[in-house]
């Protein structure tokens, strides 16, 4: 074989976007599979992939939002603004479906209200995301009292369906994620709309100017994060039939790392929701790893900050390679 | 808009494009203040003028980017209503914009039908039709003679200046515009790129489309454009007939030494 056949098999690995992400996942996996012999099994990997999907459903919305240019800090807080709400609407008799839906639909409003007051009013994403994420917290902390909310109902069958054990162990959360996985990636990659997002969030002017309505891509985004937020929320509402106001913390900077890691850029215009997989995953399998070669629980964030760093510098050769 | 004077019908009727009295604001700054402007069906207008003059806020008031505080704009005959760049596009106006091209990061056939991909039907879905999209840029591009034709599925981050220009003006062809509008399509290319960007602008006019050509290059204009139109400081200097100047004339007039 000559050097000209492996440059061009090199060239095309390369143009797979999550090319950078799924490399280190395995070299990742490698690792603790050494170190432990407790780590490459079936449960692992499907305990591993139901923590995983919590995170994982919010990182495609934060992902997705992330291409067209945008931040929401907020997803964590409506995490657990949506099941708490389903929870206190469902205790009082009303059916767990109806209960889930309104809460989603309230997920999707606080999105309208982050979309609108980002693109009519011209506050970066940041900052106001940062205040509806500090504003929602502070009204679940104050309606809760600080103390998780149970659900009294006899109703599981539909919370089982989001969060509750199916079959080999899997719980329903894995389903949604793949589900949303596939969904999304479908949406962007090869819709009109996906099409849109790549563009406003790589050039929003020039994305004005082929006739592309800006705002309304970015709030729609912004719903769908919100919405992807509160349905994670229900998932893992579904596991415990119990919701804490605090639950939910820091995950919208672990959603970002996931994105991140999965090759998005954070300037916009980049990233692909296969990745945002793979690196919500990733995050999974450190916390999993890193418990089982008998590492303190403390390690876990600085590890996360190392990965993310690391593939932050590999990612952004990789794209400057093919993408220029 | 009820136009009753016959002589304003006329020239309405007569042009492809009729702007009068068009005032445009950025807050306080006065960007257009009442200019006049015309183009005539299948005439090249060389639009001329210092930075600032205005020359780009101008076309972004035709295209429906900026909407104007006052005036009346007509397109092909009627009154122009654009709201947006996706109206003036629909009517037959492609621009290629001095700093609002391309997407850097997306691919060449991307941005070729970027805000008019398209579609197929899959299931129950449409999805965009890649295949059909690579197909027609690759045709269009080289027929507008892109050299050593890239992958469609390369991000336009690699073209040349040059090759950029030749993306919209293949836009151009393919999506049957009336109007092409170039803002400074030469300002960062090599000899040979602009000698080709310019002969694609006279192409432009032998297949029947008028031309707004912006170029601060009196010489480069003088080539290709039938008439000139100069502002400065947001208002109209000088409109001239090829016919009666020449470049070194030009050149006086852009700096305001001039007034014809
Ligand atoms: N979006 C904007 N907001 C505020 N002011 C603007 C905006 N766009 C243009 N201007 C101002 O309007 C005036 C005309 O600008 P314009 O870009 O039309 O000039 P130009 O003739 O195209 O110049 P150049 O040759 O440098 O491209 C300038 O004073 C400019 O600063
Ligand atoms: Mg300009």
């Amino acid at each position: 074989m000559n050097s000209g056949r492996w440059k061009k098999i090199l060239d095309r690995m390369l143009r797979v976007r999550v090319f950078g992400a799924f490399t280190g996942l395995i070299l990742i996996m490698l690792i603790f599979t050494i170190l432990s012999d407790k780590f490459f099994t079936w449960d692992n990997f499907i305990s591993i992939f139901t923590t995983s999907s919590e995170l994982g459903i919010i990182a495609i919305g934060t992902c997705f939002l992330m291409i067209a240019g945008e931040f929401d800090l907020s997803v964590g807080s409506v995490f657990a603004v949506a099941p708490m709400l389903g929870a206190l609407i469902a205790n009082t008799g009303v059916p767990m479906a109806i209960a889930f839906i309104t809460s989603m639909v309230a997920a999707g409003l606080i999105g309208l209200l982050n979309g609108i007051i980002v693109t009519e009013a011209k506050i970066p994403s940041f900052i106001a995301t940062l205040g509806s994420m500090m504003f929602f917290r502070g009204v679940l902390l104050a309606v809760s009292g600080g103390f998780p909310i149970d659900y009294f109902g006899e109703e599981t069958g539909f919370l089982n369906a989001l969060g509750g054990k199916i079959f080999f162990g899997m719980r329903a959360s894995g389903i949604w994620f793949v589900l949303a996985t596939i969904i999304f990636s479908i949406i962007l990659n090869q819709t009109r709309y996906g099409n849109h997002v790549f563009a406003v969030g790589g050039n929003a002017g020039t994305a004005k100017a082929v006739g592309i309505n800006v705002k309304r891509v970015k709030i729609i985004n912004f719903i769908i994060a919100a919405v992807l937020a509160g349905l994670a929320g229900f998932t893992m509402f579904g596991r415990f039939h119990s919701i804490d106001p605090t639950a939910g913390q820091l995950l919208e900077l672990e959603a970002i790392a996931s994105s991140v890691i999965g090759g998005a850029l954070l300037t916009g215009g980049y990233g692909s929701i296969a990745g945002a997989f793979i690196g919500a995953f990733l995050i999974g399998v450190l916390r999993s790893g890193l418990i089982l070669v008998g590492a303190p629980a403390y390690w876990y964030q600085a590890f996360i900050g190392v990965i993310l760093v690391i593939s932050v510098i590999f990612n952004t050769k990789i794209r400057k390679a093919v993408a220029g | 808009m009820i136009v009753n004077n016959p002589e304003k019908i006329k020239l309405i009727k007569d042009n492809l494009v009729y702007m009068e009295d068009i005032v445009v604001k950025f807050g306080k700054v006065v960007a257009l203040n009442g200019v006049n402007f015309r183009v005539g069906k299948n005439e090249v207008v060389g639009l001329l003028g210092d930075n600032g003059a205005g020359k780009s806020t101008l076309i972004k008031s035709l295209n429906g980017y900026h909407r104007i505080s006052a005036g009346n704009i007509y397109f092909d005959g009627k009154h122009a209503d654009f709201t947006s760049p996706k109206d003036a596009r629909d009517a037959g106006i492609e621009t290629a914009y001095q700093d609002l091209a391309l997407v850097n990061l997306m691919s060449i056939s991307r941005n070729f039908f970027l805000g008019r991909e398209l579609q197929r039907n899959f299931l129950f879905m449409k999805l965009l039709d890649m295949r059909r999209m690579d197909e027609i840029a690759a045709r269009s591009l080289k027929e507008v003679g892109l050299r050593n034709i890239r992958a469609m599925h390369e991000t336009v981050n690699f073209l040349s200046g040059g090759e950029r220009q030749a993306i919209a003006i293949g836009r151009a062809n393919f999506f049957g515009a009336k109007l092409l509008i170039l803002d400074e399509p030469t300002a960062a290319l090599s000899v040979t790129e602009t000698e080709w960007v310019l002969r694609l602008v006279k192409e432009a006019k032998e297949s029947g489309l008028a031309v707004i050509l912006i170029s601060h290059n009196a010489y480069e204009v003088f080539g290709v454009a039938d008439r000139f139109v100069v502002l400065q400081h947001g208002e109209n200097y000088a409109d001239i007939k090829k016919e009666e100047t020449n470049p070194e004339e030009l050149i006086e007039v852009i700096a305001g030494r001039i007034k014809k």
